[in-house]
């Protein structure tokens, strides 16, 4: 045995690299799989395949990639989805980078400044006529601009709803917020699990809807951080009432609460759905938007949508394969697909003429919140404020601190980073 | 000959220099070399050296949060090394004791914290253990008539949360290394103290803890290090983006993360690093002069 | 005498006691992703099966067990995490022993330099060196590549290995070498035959540990590799887990235990062998 150990170990150090080299054989035939630049002359004869990475769904991803790969078929293109975690990080990497990077990417629109000023993202003008967007939403257009140029094409858009189970709710669902709060402190019971409405209270984007909707804001569009602005601090304010009231607000708390028929209501997005059916809950849908606040203001959400990018290097070397791509993505077959298969509300408005897309009673919800609801912000100041925002609301309703001085800390604190940004 | 001599351990260390040159050093001077840049989401590619601009914005960053977090840090290591180093002699001690039967299994059950991925382990804890609604803790507070109690939103408790946890991911590790030390003791020594009617206690400080001290020197050194390095611990608990738990507990490591990397602005993050990486050699170099 | 027998007796039973209360507590949170990953329902955290055997029968479901295994590359992530497992611990180790034997029994100059120097760069957050090792990666071609990985991988264990061994050499005395050394063994003999098989159990635990690293790590290799079909199980499961809004809890903690138990067949493997060449064998004094 000992004998054994030591030949073993003593030959160790050349078995390395001896085992390098023949992995290194091993990888230089991989890439082979995957065509690159190199390849792009040929582009029009044989098959190319276009790799869109995302981070989200691989069902919805699955839809999309089938629909559209139906419509390139004779074009010997091919989609493919590649799931990446932590896509900001990898596009920061891969951005620039023909040979391992993506053509295009997926993604919510709210990362869409970093991607432009980091210069790894073409105008989708550059690869396809601009024509294809023109029947898509104004509110998804809107979101997927910056500084003037249409960046990204929306494939469909996501808004927080009022979801609540039908076997559970008393009576009608109340129509102003005030009237929510009185039917929570009477339906609730915290020490024996019982809640009415549960929300991730403590997360901004949850927190949105009651901060757009007092005239509020987490960041305007001059990249000002809004922490201290008066109506902003009026509901987080507001919204402490309801946290109170909400269980701890952690995501995986709130959506178990709500589909093990602890709580009644929810505060959720679309993603939620499936899950919620799973547990055979009837579910009842409203809009945010129908939810008046104390002051006449509606609950506002924040709209995210879901839309594709160009990298610049795809639109210079493949413009021809991704203009082809981005057409199918934009047919509005795609978008009815979506919305039959995965309960996503398209951005092509010419999809809502399928009665499987205006007939379902989730999307048509989420349509009409996002006639007043705000596209997230999409400059790259947005992603330093999502922590003190939310570390802010985090202090108020958990840790119990006082609310101006909480604003005023995190807000200096926001200005800091928006200032290390340069 | 004596040339030889002089030669050979330098041939015996220099793979492990090249390998670690490579992957250790390289990355600390191309940190060296950013943060004299201006490379931002701005200056992605065409960035260019600006001197020692980060490093002025750096030091302004070493203010009272800085310095709170820095002796956060200090207390986090060495009360998670006592507690750690005295439970593991404990539990080794235990393991090695001749009539215990089924100590093999135990020893590979006490292993499992080790073999689950970080990650998979806090999420379980978070969502398993601490949680107001679900956590075993609350179900036990709860059936015993107490209050729940929320773990995670006060500062003191968030910390003894993190200690615990990181006790039980830790603790396989040192139990291993305790283990194999105490292996390696020679037994004769116990025979003749008994003789001498030295008891448990005596002999345990007197012949145990000497013999093993070498041995065990190094890897302690080492889980210090990774001690006072732990981000994942306390980000996954408590502050990971959109579910932010309440406490404000920071680290270096985390204080440096909210601070200067979550802007993309990596000439100063990278100048920022520079400077813990300072810190922590002068740390190392007072607290280990033994 | 028989008095004492007894009380010998009863404090083994108590002792037996003990570790199995800390068994127990140890594996509390395991046992909490056993009984998610037996449970039908897919998203929530709080609807695993009952630790308690009354409801535990119900519920019970080995559907997630099936999906893990079946509609996931399990098998084919299993064989990369071997792959760059056992070409790490090669590579790592096979530098290290040396390099430890060197810092433990040669008296050169720049010796305690070096050692130090090791100790303190070990100190450098590893996270932060991802760009600057991208970028070194990508100008040789060691992008998607699994040679890359065992290098970084090997590099970060490297110090750590070092260390670990030197400090149990130093307590192997120098006595055995010398004597061998007078019966015309070469360095390297001694190393290979003498030190090796006395410092075992310190070579073993350093082994796995490397072995858990890789085991375990999926920053690196989920950025590093440019396709699902070469991640290993640690990142195929952190892309399993990464989306907040689709987080499937029981599939999930399916994925955790599965990861987990190729380690614990080693562990309990390994254990046979962690008994020191210097006490067990006859090589005394």
């Amino acid at each position: 045995m000992k004998r054994k150990l030591a030949v073993i170990l003593s030959a160790a150090m050349m078995l390395g690299v001896f085992f390098g080299c023949g992995e290194k054989q091993q990888n230089a035939a991989a890439p082979t799989e995957k065509p690159d630049a190199a390849k792009t002359p040929k582009e029009t004869q044989g098959s190319e395949e276009i790799s869109i990475w995302h981070d989200g769904d691989e069902s919805i991803m699955q839809v999309i990639e089938g629909q559209v790969n139906k419509t390139l078929a004779e074009d010997g293109i091919t989609v493919k989805f590649e799931k990446k975690s932590g896509l900001t990080d990898q596009i920061k990497l891969y951005g620039n980078d023909a040979e391992n990077g993506p053509d295009l990417y997926m993604y919510a629109h709210d990362s869409l400044g970093i991607f432009v000023e980091m210069g790894v993202l073409a105008p989708i003008t550059d690869a396809a006529d601009k024509s294809i967007c023109s029947d898509m939403l104004p509110m998804t257009m809107e979101a997927g601009q910056y500084k003037g140029e249409q960046y990204l094409l929306p494939l469909y858009f996501e808004t927080l709803l009022f979801m609540y189970n039908k076997g559970m709710w008393e009576g009608e669902v109340p129509s102003t917020t005030d009237e929510l709060y009185t039917y929570m402190k009477e339906h609730t019971d915290a020490a024996a699990g019982k809640y009415a409405l549960v929300n991730q209270h403590s997360t901004a984007y949850n927190v949105a809807p009651f901060i757009n909707g007092y005239g509020g804001y987490i960041i305007n569009s001059d990249a000002k951080p809004g922490l201290t602005d008066e109506k902003t601090k009026a509901a987080v304010e507001y919204n402490q009432k309801f946290a109170e009231l909400e269980a701890d607000g952690d995501y995986n708390t709130v959506t178990a609460l709500f589909n093990e028929q602890k709580a009644a209501a929810i505060i959720g997005g679309p993603w939620l759905v499936s899950g919620i059916r799973e547990a055979g809950i009837d579910l009842g849908i409203r809009s945010l938007s129908e939810f008046t606040l104390p002051d006449g203001g509606a609950l506002a959400p924040y709209s995210g949508v879901q839309a594709v990018g160009v990298m610049k290097h795809a639109a210079e070397n493949k413009k021809e394969a991704v203009s082809k791509v981005l057409n199918a993505l934009a047919q509005p077959e795609v978008g009815i697909a979506l919305a039959k298969e995965a309960g996503c509300a398209p951005a092509n408005q010419k999809s809502y003429d399928s009665e499987d897309v205006s007939g379902n009673e989730i999307i048509a919800a989420m349509k009409r919140t996002a006639e007043t609801a705000e596209p997230m912000p999409n400059i790259p100041e947005m992603s330093v404020m999502w922590g003190p925002a939310e570390a802010l609301l985090a202090a108020v309703n958990k840790s119990g601190e006082d609310l101006d001085s909480a604003a005023e800390q995190y807000q200096k604190e926001a200005e800091t980073a928006i200032a290390d940004m340069q | 000959m004596k040339s030889k001599r002089k030669f050979l351990p330098w041939m015996y260390s220099a793979p492990a220099l090249v390998l670690v040159g490579i992957i250790v050093v390289f990355p600390i001077l191309y940190t060296g070399y950013i943060s004299l840049t201006n490379m931002n989401m701005y200056h992605w590619d065409n960035y260019r050296i600006v001197g020692l601009e980060n490093y002025k914005r750096a030091l302004l960053k070493v203010d009272s949060g800085f310095i709170a977090a820095f002796l956060t840090t200090i207390l986090w290591t060495f009360a998670n090394m006592a507690l750690q180093i005295v439970t593991a002699f404990f539990l080794a001690l235990g393991l090695n004791a001749k009539g215990l039967k089924r100590a093999r299994v135990y020893k590979t059950l006490l292993m499992v914290p080790w073999a689950m991925p970080a990650y998979v382990s806090i999420l379980l804890w978070r969502v398993g253990m601490f949680n107001t609604e679900f956590g075993y803790l609350n179900k036990i507070l709860s059936s015993l008539g107490l209050e729940k109690v929320n773990f995670l939103s006060q500062n003191v408790p968030a910390f003894i949360s993190c200690m615990v946890l990181n006790l039980w991911m830790a603790l396989p590790f040192m139990v291993m290394m305790m283990d194999g030390a105490l292996k390696s003791v020679d037994k004769s020594f116990y025979e003749s103290a008994t003789l001498d009617g030295a008891g448990f206690w005596k002999q345990s400080w007197y012949i145990t803890v000497p013999a093993i001290r070498p041995i065990m020197l190094p890897s302690i050194i080492m889980t210090t290090f990774t001690t006072f390095k732990q981000f994942d611990i306390i980000y996954l608990l408590t502050q990971q983006k959109g579910s932010l738990s309440g406490a404000t507990l920071q680290t270096v490591i985390t204080y440096a993360h909210q601070n200067a990397f979550v802007t993309n602005n990596y000439g100063l993050s990278s100048a920022v690093s520079i400077v813990i990486f300072g810190i922590i050699i002068v740390f190392s170099l007072t607290t280990s002069e033994e | 005498m028989n008095k004492k027998k007894l009380g010998k007796r009863l404090g083994y039973v108590f002792l037996e006691l003990v570790f199995i209360i800390i068994c127990f507590v140890t594996l509390i949170p395991v046992l909490y992703a056993v009984s998610l990953s037996l449970g039908s329902s897919g998203t929530a955290p709080g609807s695993g099966v009952s630790l308690f055997p009354r409801d535990f029968i119900h519920g019970i479901t080995f559907e997630n067990y099936r999906a893990v295994l079946l509609d996931e590359p399990f098998l084919l992530w299993l064989k990369n995490s071997a792959i760059l497992s056992l070409g790490t611990m090669l590579l790592a180790m096979g530098t290290a022993v040396t390099a430890a034997y060197a810092g433990s029994r040669y008296r050169y100059r720049g010796r305690k330099g070096v050692l130090k120097l090791l100790i303190v760069l070990n100190a450098f957050p590893q996270i932060l060196s991802m760009f600057a090792l991208f970028r070194l990666f990508k100008t040789f071609h060691l992008l998607n590549s699994y040679l890359g990985l065992i290098i970084i991988y090997a590099g970060s264990m490297c110090i750590f290995s070092i260390w670990n061994m030197k400090g149990y050499f130093d307590t192997i005395p120098v006595e055995i070498e010398e004597a061998a050394r007078i019966d015309g063994a070469g360095s390297g003999q001694i190393l290979g035959k003498i030190m090796l098989p006395l410092a075992r159990p310190a070579i073993i635990v350093t082994a796995v540990m490397v072995l858990i690293f890789v085991w375990n790590e999926y920053l690196f290799s989920t950025t590093f590799m440019m396709n699902r079909d070469s991640y290993t199980l640690a990142a195929g499961l952190y892309q399993l887990q990464s989306n907040d809004y689709t987080r499937n809890w029981s599939l999930f903690s399916t994925a955790a235990i599965l990861v987990s138990i190729p380690i614990l067949i080693v562990f309990f493997l390994i254990q046979k062998y962690m008994v020191s060449g210097l006490t067990a064998g006859g090589v005394k004094g």
